[in-house]
Parts: structure tokens; C-alpha cells; sequence
């Protein structure tokens, strides 16, 4: 179907509003330029655009993060976004942003009040359960020293646009509203793939009110901070919006930080990094407000600071938006609204909510029991519980649900069961050809706080189609397709910044001292998984080179056993697997069973995974992109490794290819700063410790049988080709042993290894001579003693089967140096307790 | 009557705690009925930072910040209190139940404040089988201090005191199932089955004087911590404070260290800690009447 036909399509109206065809079937003046673009187009292009938009997404790595089912990990589900916008004209805009900023002011006021002095309670304008029986009401809030105004720095609604026309609020968002990001990415990605577009209409641009958010920002620092720093406290990366966080920190260029990676010290907040405490003056705050102190509120709460709201108190530092600004997103409030807005403003509610009873009031209770169809039922005071349809529900789950409001009305709201208005989309991934026709949707705004009383709305937004089968909620939906939002411009004027906020010029710095010690953690961790990774597919691989021998000599037996106990002491096969016949079908039968879920190398790869996801912040899309990309082959390989050894052998290569890549990519992508140095550190000690215990598995032999165990060296080290370009084909203890232990320029040795480490400790702690540096550095030596005694001795192959009891020392001692390591930079990384809470009980 | 208190808390830590935060509802109110003539937390290891201050239900609150590495924390109350609350009015001179009620309920009415202790919390919630238990002592019509009474008369009866068949965090439902637990328990039973019945009720955190058997010396740190339930009687006569417990209602043998919704909002003693380990906690309280000499 050719969007011509689709368009005609419009014409059937059915009882909503269209956004792009007048009930005459006349396509709205606002939408004549795009509808003009698409007709351009050529037959399948649109699909094509919708295709390649999802294909950006993907490379992006844009997903929303779907609650964990009970026993699995959190499932993705990747960003999709309409290639054809929402479109709002100049004129209805400024409505909408009038209409935004007046809410934002009233309900900053009536979030003033409710946590000062409660005038709005005490004169009947706000019932009292509404506040004291919502969970959100957070008490350690209402102190003496009232709250800094106006609690709300980003408001958002979520607004649908009923069969008349109007634009009705069905949800206030005044806690973390998110979105923003999702909507600067949906542009971003929508200019890239429909550039046409932007050429046939004028469309304000997105890019200045993130300049006035970083401006406003700044200035919401306490008093006295010179050059404020700025943090986006997120809950981590295993919430839902976590990719939205990694980009608004970077396009507001705030530090992306956790509870944990943050200090409270003497009524001020502290970043921990690697150089110590870091002074935080603003956080913008994506953690839901009850769990952000553990102190005073939800004492179970792991991704809060605890004395932060003391800090708050004493003006230390300042959180946007305030902890307790949630309270104003409680449905039932809506009721009321229009009354504040008289009390308060004196004026009338410009931009009316869909129509919405609290049922607490009698009167409103029987309205919705006696027709109930006519409504959503909705919890009065929490707003992100899903909404219920009694005209869908079966009669006994509806009269079960009348029951409860019969029984408890004053937890519920109504809001009238509305049909959105509809705008031209494509369907699902695999109906894009169909063409477009009318889809529901509810669109999110969003206004700033400018820091001077005012507010400053975004020039677009995020809206979202309702998927085919779901229901009007009472939010913005969490699945479905998003759209960006394109408000038109009559002029030019709109396209300028705000006024640059004065900031003193910045030193110059060639260290990242502020790499919070998370994410050194995570990067260490990460270099150590990866090379783990690489290890075991390099023994993997030699194993089934020699299996696929078929008739094995006793050499071959030899070097079997010893690569099974190298596999036992990896973990990665049972240890009585080193013990048994090497030749018999226990090996292979256990190789083969090393990457189904929940073993050894899924689990790798999981922690692989986990673990970028959580330093996505560090990395450029490139590299995000390229590791992706590899880790997705690999993970691909591998689920397919338990169908024999040869789908296995490709899993290895996989690996080894995702494991290069990473190296590669950190190495011509990353900065020589703390982030490379830990990532690389890590790679550094997981590799000197399993080389260290693999060679010594190696020389483990049987005098005669020495020779195998120098051969097998050389292959776990990769360095079989340097070896005979040397010294052609003579194997001898000592030029093999020097090659894989002692030889500085073969980036496979011990000693290799342990010379980067130390340099990379020198550079972590600022000297050339720190303790670690100097651990390492002994411990290289003593891998050059080993070859030392090897070419000394009278019978080198004698002394070289010697060796294994001074590797595998070795070994341990670089796991010493690993555990100082982590002792000095990501004890941080500590959790905390709480205690107290209920533990003295009132015995008397 | 003028008390002295003294309740020192001690925690032992398995591990050294290298950074604490605590937050402390350890200091008696003051009150129409309870003159606070000398109160002093003291802590050690000494805070390098202590503030205090009021919460949302007009207690005092302290803030204490360490960051002295340190396996043994404790805090110390010592105060001087005069306690002698007014007596209520006449049980039948108080206005029937279901009237109170109704004013807690009603948006905008003189008891929109008392209205936030009719909300059900997370300890003490609107509970159907509490509501059903006291529910008998509230026939329609029934003046409500006469009901409030005839409650607290039949929890001293029907309810065991016991130490340990209860922790802090029992449910209420447990303690109504068997019949046993310590004023804690008590009180939130109380609570929630006023709650349940629309009537606003409050959990205060205090301590009650002990009397030693005839003959014997009251033994130092036997005290305890105590909990009874504020009960709002309409606009008129406000709150009384009624002890289930010993089924009194509070005059001069009780002092108050402040109220909430239920025991969490007035925990005692509450922390944070990095480090720590397993930890052990002991408590002990005295509450000894002053000399009449001293007493003016």
C-alpha cells in the first residue's frame, strides 16, 4: 500500500479525532507539508525509513528495560520510533505550553503548602487522606525549614486529545518525569533517516532547552559554588530508562552516578573517585524520591545516600526534582485542581485534566458505580498503577472490583473512559508494509523550571502509540511505538540558547581523577571477564584440535590431561574431569555442555554484558556499537556450542573475535585515562595469573615428556610462529620458557603482562614507585628468575619440569596483588546497612 | 511527679563500622503536662557532626554523623522530666464515636490534623480483623472515651504480656492470633483497630514507672521502653493518652518521648552504617522518681 492509499484510508472517520484529516477528509493545514514529503516518497520507501530507524536504534543499543519475570533477567525490548511525527501547529503549541506552565506553577504551590504549613488541608480545598494516607507524602520532608521553591525543576504531563478536539491531562508527572532523553533521541534519529522532512517544514529544534536545563541547573547549585558540579543520580543499569540516563547525562554533561558511588560528609555530598572525594552540587534525580536516603526514608533502600537529606536541610547540596515532589502525581488530585488553581493563581485551570472523580466523595462514588463503563478506575493516589476498564471486564471481575470500591471508595479515582485522538503510524516490525493508518496515542510534554519563576516548555515531546489490543492507561504507555513530536515554527527567533552562564575558565587536566570507583570496578571487572573469556575459548579450541586428531599419541594424551587441568582449575569443568582418561568421552561430553545457560561461559557472557551496559557512559557509540555487535555473535555461537564440537570451535573463534575487538577498539578509542587504565589493568592480572597456572599445568610432565609440555606452552601463548621464526623448529627449555615468560616485546608473556600492570599502577597512583607498582614489578622479576635458572642450569629440561610449584606461587601471588587492588580503589564500593529500624522493640 | 531518665543504648559491632549515620527520637517532648527541665544525648565515639531538629509530628529529632572507625557504639539519654497530664473529661461527657469519626473524615473540618492518624500505616494499618476485634467495645451511639476504655480494659484481659513470642516487626494479625506479645504489640493492635473504625489513634513512644515487688530495691536498667496509643476524642477534648498495657489511662506515671503513626515514624534509635558485620544490641533504661525533696 503507497502512503496515497493509506491517506484515503483516513477519510472513514471513526468517533476520535484525527490529528491529520478534518472531519471533511481534508488533510490539516498544519499537516500538508508532510503528508506532501510522504507522498514523495517512492513505493515501500516509508517502510524502508521505518526499517532503518529500528536498525539505528539497535546499533545505538536503545532499549527500555522491561521488569524482570520472576527466575530470568531483566528482558529488553528495543526502542522503536514512528517514522512519521506527531505534528503540532505554532499556534496550538503556545496553548499547550501556557497551559504546562500554569500546572507546573500550581502544583509547585500546592507541593509548597503541603509540606509547609497545610493551609490547603486546613481549609477543605485538598481532602486530608489524598496527603496523609498517600505513601509518597514523604514526612522526613516536612521540616521546619520549608523546602527550596519551587520543588518541581521538570514537569511533564501526559496529555490525550478527546474526540472534540481538546487536549485533556490524563497524568501529572512531578517526581522524575522521564522521556526528555527518549524524545532528543527519537530527533536525533529521525533527522538522520528522514532529512526530506526537515526540509519541507520549519521545526523548532530541541537543542536549546537543553542549554537552558544545563543553565538552570548550574543555577540551582547552593550559594558559593563557583563551578558546580553536576550529577545524574541514577538507580543503575538495570532500570527501565537506564540508556535514557546514560544520554541525558552526557547531553547535560552531569557525572551519571549511584547511591553508592556518592558520600554525605559533614552536610554536603561527596562523588568517591579515585582521587578521593569530590565535592557534588546538584543532582538530578532519577531515583524515585522514598529510596533516595536510607536513613530517614525507605531504610532498605541500596541505591539512596544515606544522611542526603540532611544535606539537602543544611543547603549542602541541592536535588532536582525535590525527593518529595511525587506527592502531586496522585490521580485523585485532579479532582481538586481546578479549585487551587482559583485559590491559588487566581485565574481559572487553562489546560483541564480528562474528567476525574475521587471516590471518597459519596456523591462521585455512586455517579461511577451506577455506570460504571463510563470510566477508567484508577488508584487515587498512586499514579503509576495501571488503570482499569469495568466496560471490558467480565461481570464477576467487575463486580469484584466494584466490591472493593464499595468497600474502600476513598482509594480510588475515576477518569473518564476517553477515546484518544489518533495520528498516522506504521503497525508492528512485521506490517511496516501496510502502510499507515490512524493509531491512538498519548502524548508527553515537558516544561523546565528557568530558575527565575518561569517556565520553559520543550518545543516538542514524546509521544506513543497504543499497541494494537491495550487500553488507554492512565500514563503515557510503556510499550508501543513512540513518535517525535514536531512543533512547527512561524519564525526563526526561537532558535537561539540561553545566555551563556558565566563559569570561571577550567584548569586544563589530563587525568580523569573523578572516575567514580564503581566504575573502575566495573571496568577492572569488565577487562578480567573478557580475557577470562578469551582463555577459555583458547583451551576450548586446543582440546578439539586434538580430539579431531582421532588417533591420539601419547604425547597428545599428554597434552590433553594437561589442558583438562587447566580447565578444572578455570572452572570450567568438573576437577575430576582432569583425572579421568583424557581420550575418553567425558571431555568432549563436558566441553560441550560448558555454554548452556547457567554455565561457565553463558554466565561470562552474561557478566560481559552486565557489566557494559553499566560502563555505557564511558563508551562512544562506536565502541558500543562494535562490542555489541561481536558480543552478540559470540553469545549467538555459543547457544548453538551444545549441538557438537565443530558449532563449538566457531563459538571459540567468536569469542576470541569479541575479545579482540575489545582490545582493539579500547585501544584506538579510549583515552589513556582512568578508564582505559583500569579496563586494561584488569585484562593485565587475569592474563599474568591464568598464563602463570596454565604454563605450570604445561611443564607439569614427566621428565621425557617434556618437549609436549614446551609445545603446549607456546600454543596457550599464541606464540608459535615467533618461536620458529627464532629458532626454527629446535624445542628447548630455555628460549621457550624465555619467549613465554621473561620476554618483554611478546604481549603473550608473564613478564609482559606484569611490566603493563605496574606502569598502569604508576599511572593510577600518580608515581612511578607506589607499593602495587613495586608488587608488580617483584613479581616480574621473579618470572625472570624462573628463565634465569632454566638457561643456567646443567640439565635445563630437568629444572624447567621444576617449575610448576614456582608458577602456580606465581599465580597466587598476582591474585594477592589483584585483592590489593581492589582494597585500595573499590572498597568505596561498599554497601551499606541499616540498623535500628525496629530493633530496640517498646517492651514495657 | 518529677522523674530522672537514663536509657543508654549500646550496639557491638562484629566488624569495625568506618562510617555511621543515626537518627535519633530519644528526647522527651515537651508538653502541656510534661516540663522537660534538662535533657542530653551524649555519644561514643563523639559525632563529628549532630544536629537536631523537629519532625512532621513536632518531636524532637537528632542527627548523629561518625566517622571514627569504631566496633561499639553508644548513646546515652540523660533527662529530668515533670510529668502530671490533665485528667479527661467524663467518659459520657465525651461525644458518641461514630460523630468523631465523622469529623476525621470530613475534608476541611476541625480535624482535618487528627485526620492523618486515621490513615492506616504500614505497622498499624486498617485492619478488618482488628477493626472486628474492637469493634464490640464500639456499639452505635456508645460516648467514645466510655468505648476507648472498655477497649483497653478487655486488650489487659484478653492479650498476654510475654517478651519474646514478638520482634519489632510482628504483624499485627500474629499478635491478634496469639493473644500474646509486649506493649508495642498492644498498641498497634489498639491503633489499627481504631483505625479501622474511621477513629484517629496514634502510637506514642515513652516510659512508664515500675513499681518493685513490696520489699525489694527496684533493679538499676530494668526499665524498658514503652509504647501506649493517643486517642482523639473530637475538637473538643482532643487527645487522651491510654495505656492498654496496664489499662490506665497516662496521669503522672508515664513520660513522653514523642508520637507517630505507629512505631516506625518514633523508633528510638535508627542508623546506617558502612561496615559493621553482625551486630548485637543491648538497652537499659531507668526511670527513677525523684526524692519529694527535690520535687517542688
Amino acid at each position: 500500500m503507497t502512503p496515497d492509499s493509506a491517506l484515503s484510508s483516513h477519510a472513514r472517520l471513526p468517533p476520535f479525532w484525527d490529528e491529520m484529516v478534518d472531519g471533511r477528509g481534508g488533510i490539516r493545514p498544519h499537516w500538508r507539508p508532510i503528508v506532501g514529503m510522504l507522498a514523495g516518497l517512492p513505493q515501500g520507501g516509508l517502510a524502508e525509513r521505518a526499517r532503518r530507524l529500528d536498525r539505528a536504534f539497535e546499533e545505538e543499543g536503545v532499549v527500555t528495560i522491561l521488569p524482570a519475570d520472576p527466575g530470568q533477567g531483566p528482558a529488553q525490548r528495543p526502542w522503536r520510533c514512528d517514522p512519521v511525527p506527531m505534528v503540532l501547529s505554532a499556534a496550538e503549541f503556545a496553548t499547550l505550553d501556557a497551559g504546562l506552565s500554569q500546572r507546573a506553577t500550581l502544583l509547585s504551590e500546592v507541593l509548597a503548602d503541603l509540606y509547609g504549613p497545610q493551609r490547603l488541608l486546613a481549609a477543605g480545598l485538598i481532602p486530608p487522606s489524598l496527603v496523609f494516607a498517600n505513601p509518597g507524602f514523604l514526612r522526613p520532608c516536612r521540616a521546619p525549614t520549608p523546602p527550596v521553591r519551587p520543588m518541581i525543576h521538570l514537569i511533564a504531563a501526559d496529555l490525550v486529545r478527546t474526540p472534540r478536539g481538546e487536549w485533556q491531562v490524563l497524568a501529572d508527572r512531578t517526581g522524575a518525569p522521564n522521556g526528555v532523553g527518549f524524545a532528543r533521541e527519537n530527533r536525533r534519529m529521525v533527522t538522520r533517516v528522514m532529512p526530506e522532512a526537515f526540509r519541507a517544514v520549519q521545526v523548532r529544534q530541541l537543542r536549546p532547552f537543553f542549554d537552558h536545563w544545563v543553565d538552570s541547573l548550574q543555577r540551582a547549585a547552593p550559594a558559593g559554588a563557583e563551578n558546580p558540579r553536576l550529577a545524574l543520580l541514577t538507580p543503575g543499569a538495570a532500570h527501565e530508562t537506564w540508556f535514557e540516563h546514560v544520554f541525558l547525562s552526557r547531553e547535560l554533561g552531569c557525572a551519571l552516578v549511584e547511591g553508592a558511588d556518592l558520600t554525605a560528609r559533614d552536610g554536603q555530598v561527596f562523588l568517591k573517585t579515585l582521587k578521593g572525594l569530590q565535592r557534588v552540587h546538584v543532582l538530578l534525580r532519577r531515583v524515585e524520591g522514598r529510596l533516595v536516603d536510607p536513613l530517614e526514608l525507605a531504610s532498605d533502600s541500596a541505591l539512596g545516600v544515606p544522611g542526603l537529606l540532611d544535606a539537602v536541610r543544611s543547603g549542602g547540596v541541592r536535588v532536582v526534582n525535590d525527593p518529595a515532589s511525587h506527592l502531586a502525581e496522585a490521580p485523585a488530585l485532579a479532582t481538586f485542581l481546578p479549585r487551587l488553581a482559583e485559590h491559588l493563581l487566581g485565574e481559572p485551570l487553562r489546560l483541564p485534566n480528562v474528567p476525574t472523580l475521587w471516590l471518597g466523595d459519596p456523591a462521585a462514588a455512586a455517579a461511577v458505580l451506577a455506570a460504571p463503563e463510563r470510566w477508567m478506575i484508577r488508584h487515587a493516589l498512586d499514579g503509576m498503577a495501571p488503570a482499569q476498564h469495568p466496560a471490558e471486564m467480565a461481570e464477576a471481575a467487575r463486580e469484584a472490583l466494584m466490591a472493593r470500591i464499595r468497600a474502600a471508595p476513598q482509594r480510588y479515582a475515576a477518569t473518564e473512559a476517553v477515546q484518544p485522538s489518533a495520528a498516522p503510524g506504521l503497525g508492528a516490525r512485521g506490517t511496516l508494509d501496510k502502510g499507515l493508518a490512524p493509531r491512538p496515542l498519548v502524548l508527553r510534554l515537558f516544561a523546565l523550571a528557568d530558575g527565575a519563576g518561569q517556565w520553559q516548555a520543550m518545543p516538542g515531546g514524546l509521544a506513543r502509540l497504543i499497541e494494537d489490543g491495550d487500553r488507554l492507561t492512565g500514563r503515557l504507555p510503556k510499550t508501543g511505538v513512540a513518535k517525535d513530536v514536531w512543533v512547527l515554527s512561524e519564525d526563526r527567533t526561537d532558535i537561539v540558547g540561553p545566555a551563556a552562564f558565566a563559569l570561571p575558565p577550567l584548569a586544563i587536566r589530563r587525568v580523569s581523577g573523578e572516575l567514580p570507583s564503581r566504575v573502575a570496578d566495573d571496568l577492572y571487572w569488565l577487562g578480567r571477564y573478557v580475557e577470562r573469556l578469551e582463555n577459555a575459548a583458547r583451551l576450548i579450541r586446543a582440546v578439539i584440535a586434538r580430539l579431531s586428531r582421532g588417533w591420539l599419541l601419547p604425547r597428545d594424551l599428554a597434552e590433553l590431561r594437561a589442558l583438562a587441568r587447566c580447565l578444572a582449575e578455570a572452572g570450567l569443568v568438573e576437577a575430576e574431569l582432569a583425572a579421568a582418561q583424557p581420550d575418553g568421552p567425558a571431555l568432549p561430553r563436558a566441553l560441550i555442555e560448558l555454554c548452556r545457560p547457567n554455565r561457565p561461559i553463558a554466565r561470562l557472557l552474561d557478566n560481559v554484558n552486565r557489566l557494559t551496559r553499566g560502563v555505557r557512559d564511558r563508551l562512544t557509540s562506536d565502541m558500543w556499537a562494535t562490542i555489541t555487535h561481536l558480543a552478540a555473535e559470540a553469545r549467538e555461537k555459543s547457544a548453538k556450542a551444545c549441538e557438537g564440537l565443530e558449532e563449538l570451535n566457531e563459538a571459540a573463534g567468536a569469542i576470541i573475535r569479541f575479545s579482540a575487538g575489545v582490545a582493539g577498539i579500547a585501544a584506538e578509542n579510549m583515552v589513556r585515562g582512568g578508564g582505559w587504565l583500569f579496563l586494561d589493568l584488569g585484562r593485565r592480572i587475569e592474563r599474568a595469573s591464568h598464563t602463570a597456572r596454565d604454563l605450570g599445568f604445561a611443564l607439569d610432565q614427566p621428565l621425557p615428556r617434556v618437549e609436549a609440555g614446551l609445545r603446549l606452552a607456546i600454543e596457550l601463548c599464541d606464540s608459535a610462529i615467533t618461536y620458529r621464526n627464532r629458532y626454527l623448529s629446535v624445542l628447548q627449555p630455555a628460549p621457550v620458557l624465555d619467549l613465554v615468560l621473561a620476554d618483554p616485546t611478546n604481549p603473550r608473556s608473564v613478564a609482559y603482562q606484569l611490566e603493563a600492570v605496574a606502569s598502569r599502577l604508576a599511572e593510577v597512583q600518580g608515581m612511578a614507585e607506589g607499593d602495587l607498582a613495586r608488587a608488580a614489578g617483584g613479581l616480574r622479576a621473579e618470572a625472570e628468575a624462573m628463565v634465569e635458572a632454566v638457561a643456567r642450569a646443567a640439565e635445563p629440561a630437568a629444572e624447567a619440569v621444576r617449575l610448576p610449584v614456582r608458577l602456580a606461587a606465581l599465580a597466587s601471588q598476582v591474585g594477592s596483588l589483584s585483592d590489593a587492588i581492589a582494597r585500595r580503589y573499590f572498597s568505596h564500593v561498599q554497601t551499606s546497612q541499616a540498623v535500628g529500624v525496629g530493633e530496640e522493640q517498646a517492651q514495657g | 511527679m518529677r522523674y530522672r531518665v537514663t536509657h543508654v543504648t549500646t550496639y557491638a559491632y562484629g566488624e569495625v563500622v568506618d562510617l555511621a549515620a543515626h537518627l535519633l527520637h530519644l528526647s522527651p517532648r515537651a508538653l502541656p503536662g510534661q516540663v522537660v527541665l534538662a535533657a542530653a544525648l551524649t555519644a561514643k565515639p563523639a559525632p563529628v557532626r549532630m544536629n537536631t531538629g523537629m519532625d512532621h509530628f513536632g518531636n524532637d529529632v537528632t542527627w548523629m554523623f561518625i566517622e571514627t572507625p569504631h566496633d561499639t557504639f553508644r548513646v546515652t539519654l540523660d533527662a529530668e522530666v515533670e510529668a502530671e497530664f490533665a485528667p479527661p473529661p467524663p467518659a459520657n461527657a465525651t461525644m458518641p464515636w461514630e460523630r468523631v469519626a465523622a469529623i476525621a473524615a470530613h475534608a476541611g473540618g476541625e480535624g482535618w490534623r487528627a485526620a492523618e492518624f486515621a490513615c492506616g500505616s504500614a505497622m498499624a494499618p486498617e485492619d478488618d480483623a482488628a477493626g472486628a476485634y474492637a469493634s464490640d467495645s464500639f456499639p452505635a451511639g456508645r460516648p467514645i472515651l466510655a468505648a476507648l476504655l472498655d477497649l483497653q480494659g478487655r486488650i489487659k484481659r484478653d492479650f498476654a504480656f510475654r517478651t519474646g513470642v514478638t520482634t519489632v516487626s510482628t504483624p499485627i494479625a500474629q499478635v491478634l492470633a496469639s493473644r500474646a506479645g509486649v506493649c508495642q504489640d498492644f498498641a498497634h493492635v489498639m491503633i489499627a483497630g481504631l483505625r479501622r473504625l474511621g477513629l484517629p489513634a496514634r502510637y506514642v513512644s515513652g516510659y512508664v514507672r515500675t513499681r518493685p515487688r513490696p520489699g525489694q530495691k527496684r533493679r538499676q536498667g530494668a526499665d524498658q521502653s514503652h509504647a501506649w496509643v493517643g486517642a482523639w476524642l473530637g475538637p473538643e477534648h482532643g487527645w487522651v493518652d491510654l495505656d492498654p498495657t496496664n489499662d490506665i489511662i497516662v496521669a503522672e506515671e508515664h513520660v513522653v518521648l514523642g508520637w507517630g503513626r505507629d512505631y516506625a515514624d518514633v523508633s528510638p534509635l535508627r542508623g546506617v552504617l558502612l561496615g559493621g558485620g553482625a551486630h548485637a544490641l543491648s538497652v537499659s533504661v531507668d526511670l527513677d522518681p525523684m526524692q519529694e525533696e527535690f520535687a517542688t
